[in-house]
């Protein structure tokens, strides 16, 4: 997206002292920022595509942070995570870190460590949103295949030889060509191996 | 020959026969043929000269003799037989009245003669008997009828008396032999009486009876007492062999036939003891004996035998065996009770040193086998530790010659085997009161004793552990204030930073930076706070000391002191606070360690899992404080939940086991409860109690 977009950094503290404290600091290094009381409130906040982040106290009233990381995990909510606790432990971190945390901070931080872990994960959500982007583009081009260019693509990028594509599908090998030559072009790939990367990156998204 | 006589009533003569020959003597005038009349008057004499001699003959062998009294003259004619009988010779001299009654014995004198005018002037003949005195002095008892028709004069036509009789006739019989005969004949027959009656009687007694049985003809007698053994009444008519068979139990029928019929082949007497079923349906044991008679040919012919009711003396018997067995039974379960409480008795007299009763258990307190046969009392005094026996002997010989009771609280014994028992023996003066008699018991108390120097030395331990949890709460207790403290110092310090920020700016901005400036100024205030709570926590006062405590308070306190330690361990903590929950006299600080330590434990059991620790606090029925505490962790061991109280018993690597002990002995110095019940959907909730000692305010 547009790299001018300013990006937000979200604040999920109970604790009002820190809360604001937090906002402020994120705020002096010009960046915009949202706070809430609980995850719930954020959930209820409607978020547009510009980069963001989310400051995650671990300890919150009800559900806890690293609980609350699980759920927007499950429910398919990509956002880099900045966990700060007044007593973190080594497992806890762990655990955070493993689910894809961007970093685990113990109160009280250096402020640096914390604006430079927010750079670092609007930077990852910089990076998830243009792969995001990609990928949608790639499956629009897709979308253009016919199915015995998706099926050909299929045998293609596994490695099959023109031959054995036309004895599987039960066509001759000179459609099996044709067929191959539309699936390059419609997919903007230069290479096998181009062709290859791109099926890469839309398996995901494939059925 | 009674029509030859002219005016004699036939009765007369039948019921007097010794008088019949005198009748012969009122025919001699009837004869009416002359011409043969002194043939006839000569066989008539002869055969009167016989009739004399048979009646002589006659009255000799009956000893009864005849007599005529002439009222007028009182002379006094007697036959031979009379003499004799009145211990004279034969016509040995003429008799008089006043002669006769010289010879009637003087008591009976007046009795016999008394009578003599009226019974003839009413027509009567008096029967009499009486006594005579021989000559010889010998008393014989006479029994004398006088004639009525030969005493009487000439009678009327209607054959009755018109006059005063002039003469007695009568007759005189010796019954001195016949009346000892019939006095030894009834004494016989009342000796028989009451023998019979006696048997009778013995028979009841002994609730014996007997039987005959014919064996030819089948015939059964009983004895009386027989029929009542058998539950019937000699009234109910005889017996047969059919209906004592039926009233034989039927399991014991067949043996005693089988018995009595081998008596009758061997001749060995017969004897069995079998039930008897009477017709009211009651059971008796009786025990049946039976001897063979045999007839000249040697065939059995009758058997006789004894029938005893045995019932009641096997029921003693029966009894008594019960009761020994209860005896022997309590015996043993004295010893059991000997042996389990490690206490002996005795009763012995110490002045003579003899032992007059010593249990099992003494010997085996002594180090000795009982079943090795007796010990003299010296042996067991032996034992005793040469540095006590002053001590032991010393009481003992004061109460023995006091008279009074005695106790050695405590002495030492050695033991064969060489191990040394300590022991306590307690001496009660016999009652009998002889000197130095005394029964007692002697128990052994070293494991008490023990015990009793381990029981000091864990409440020892108790009391050092209970300092050490209360210095570990503490610690707990920094460690969670610790997260609160840190809040508002990340709050300052980042606020700190952030006004740093914003003089940087160009140029600076002063109103971010003073906003920033009064919130860190906001949340030092805050953490001074939270240091002041943890300072009031600290100087709460010396455990002895009590308050009203505010229990909501404290709940709110502890929940907001281990929140962060929840946190840490993904626990969220809930409060059900009834407004209710009664304020309670107590320590603060004990009331503190009794939160924490349930608490601690509650998350504890969630560490690893996470989860909902849940404090509830409400005033029960009997206006106790009810706290519970519950979590969703790993629940209560298996088994008994009550072991979670038991000291040292604890899941945590580092757990000391004694929380939960703690937390019991405190609740329980207040007159409270602790208690723990599993929960449904799995964990474990922790309940306390505790009286409000009323005067607490709500």
């Amino acid at each position: 997206m547009k790299s001018s977009a300013v990006p937000t950094v979200f604040i999920v503290d109970d604790d009002g002292g820190v809360r604001r404290a937090v906002q402020d600091l994120v705020e002096s290094v010009g960046l915009r920022a949202e706070s809430f009381a609980t995850g719930q409130e954020f959930l209820n906040k409607k978020r547009n595509s510009d980069p963001s982040c989310l400051v995650l106290d671990v300890r919150l009233p009800q559900m806890s942070g690293l609980e609350f990381q699980q759920m927007l995990a499950d429910v398919g909510m990509q956002i880099p995570i900045i966990f700060i606790t007044a007593h973190g432990d080594i497992p806890m971190s762990v655990r955070a870190l493993k689910s894809g945390a961007v970093e685990f901070l113990t109160k009280p931080f250096r402020d640096q460590d914390l604006l430079d872990a927010i750079q670092q994960a609007l930077q990852r959500d910089r990076a998830a949103r243009e792969q995001q982007d990609e990928v949608h583009q790639l499956y629009g081009r897709y979308l253009a295949l016919t199915a015995r260019e998706r099926a050909v693509m299929g045998l293609v990028v596994s490695g099959m030889l023109n031959k054995q594509i036309a004895s599987e599908i039960g066509i001759s090998e000179a459609t099996v060509k044709i067929h191959r030559g539309n699936v390059m072009q419609k997919m903007q790939a230069g290479s096998l191996i181009e062709l290859v990367r791109i099926a890469d990156k839309l398996k995901p998204v494939l059925p | 020959m009674s029509n030859n006589l002219t005016h004699a009533p036939v009765e007369a003569a039948d019921r007097l026969a010794a008088r019949e020959p005198v009748e012969y003597m009122g025919v001699v005038g009837d004869m009416t043929e002359r011409k043969r009349a002194d043939e006839e008057r000569l066989a008539l004499a002869r055969k009167l000269e016989e009739s004399n001699a048979k009646l002589e003959e006659a009255q000799r062998v009956a000893h009864v003799g005849h007599w005529e009294w002439d009222l007028e003259t009182n002379e006094v004619v007697w036959s031979d037989e009379t003499y004799r009988i009145f211990g004279l010779k034969p016509q040995e001299r003429a008799m008089n009245f006043a002669a006769v009654r010289e010879m009637v014995h003087p008591d009976d004198r007046e009795s016999l003669y008394g009578g003599v005018d009226v019974d003839l002037s009413v027509g009567a003949y008096p029967v009499a008997e009486f006594r005579i005195v021989r000559p010889s002095g010998e008393f014989r008892t006479v029994h004398a009828i006088t004639s009525k028709r030969w005493s009487a004069p000439p009678v009327d036509s209607n054959g009755e008396a018109s006059e005063r009789a002039r003469k007695l006739f009568g007759t005189v019989q010796d019954i001195t032999e016949n009346k000892r005969v019939e006095e030894e004949r009834q004494a016989l027959s009342r000796d028989l009486q009451e023998s019979n009656a006696r048997l009778e009687q013995a028979q009841r007694l002994v609730h014996m009876g007997y039987y005959e049985w014919n064996l030819m003809t089948g015939r059964v007698t009983w004895s009386a007492e027989l029929y009542r053994i058998y539950g019937l009444s000699p009234q109910d008519g005889p017996i047969d062999m059919a209906l004592v068979s039926e009233m034989i139990h039927p399991d014991d029928r067949e043996r005693v036939f089988r018995e009595s019929d081998e008596a009758i082949h061997s001749g060995v007497p017969a004897s069995a003891e079998h039930r008897v079923i009477r017709p009211d349906g009651e059971v008796r044991s009786v025990h049946g004996l039976g001897t063979v008679k045999r007839d000249a040919t040697g065939r059995a012919c009758e058997m006789f035998g004894t029938v005893q009711d045995i019932t009641d003396r096997k029921r003693a018997e029966e009894a008594l065996q019960r009761s020994q067995l209860e005896l022997r039974r309590e015996q043993a379960y004295l010893a059991e009770a000997q042996g389990l409480t490690h206490t002996g008795s005795w009763a012995a007299n110490f002045l003579t040193g003899q032992n007059h009763h010593v249990s099992d258990e003494i010997y085996r307190l002594h180090g000795f086998d009982p079943s090795k046969g007796p010990l003299s009392a010296d042996s067991f005094y032996k034992t005793i530790h040469p540095d006590d026996e002053p001590v032991v002997w010393g009481i003992i010989t004061n109460a023995s010659h006091a008279r009074t009771d005695f106790e050695v609280p405590e002495y030492r014994i050695c033991r064969p085997d060489g191990t040394i028992r300590l022991l306590r023996a307690i001496g009660h003066h016999s009652p009998s009161g002889e000197m130095g008699e005394y029964v007692g018991i002697t128990m052994d108390i070293t494991e008490r004793k023990r015990a009793e120097t381990e029981r000091e030395r864990l409440r020892q331990l108790e009391a050092d552990l209970a300092r050490v949890n209360r210095v570990n709460l503490m610690g707990e207790l920094a460690a969670a204030l610790a997260h609160e403290i840190k809040q508002p110092i990340t709050a300052s310090v980042t606020s700190a930073n952030a006004l740093l920020r914003w003089l940087a700016h160009d140029p600076p901005d002063l109103d971010r930076a003073r906003a920033a400036a009064s919130r860190i100024e906001e949340d030092a205030n805050r953490a001074a706070d939270v240091i002041d709570s943890l300072r009031s926590f600290y100087k709460t006062g010396t455990p002895t000391e009590r308050r009203i405590i505010n229990v909501k308070e404290i709940i709110e306190q502890m929940s907001g002191l281990l929140s962060g330690e929840a946190d840490r361990h993904t626990i969220t903590i809930y409060s059900e606070v009834d407004p209710d929950t009664p304020n309670i006299l107590t320590n603060p600080v004990q009331l503190q360690q009794v939160f924490m330590n349930l608490m601690l434990n509650a998350i504890e059991a969630m560490k690893d899992i996470g989860g909902t620790l849940t404090i509830r606090s409400r005033i029960n029925p009997e206006k106790h404080l009810f706290v519970s505490i519950s979590d969703t962790g790993i629940g209560l061991p298996t088994g008994s939940v009550e072991r979670v109280f038991e000291p040292f018993h604890t899941t945590k690597p580092q757990g000391t086991g004694m929380g939960l002990t703690i937390t019991r002995s405190i609740v329980e110095s207040y007159g409270g409860r602790v208690w723990a019940t599993a929960n449904q959907g799995g964990g474990a909730t922790l309940h306390f109690n505790l009286p409000c000692r009323g005067d607490a305010p709500v």
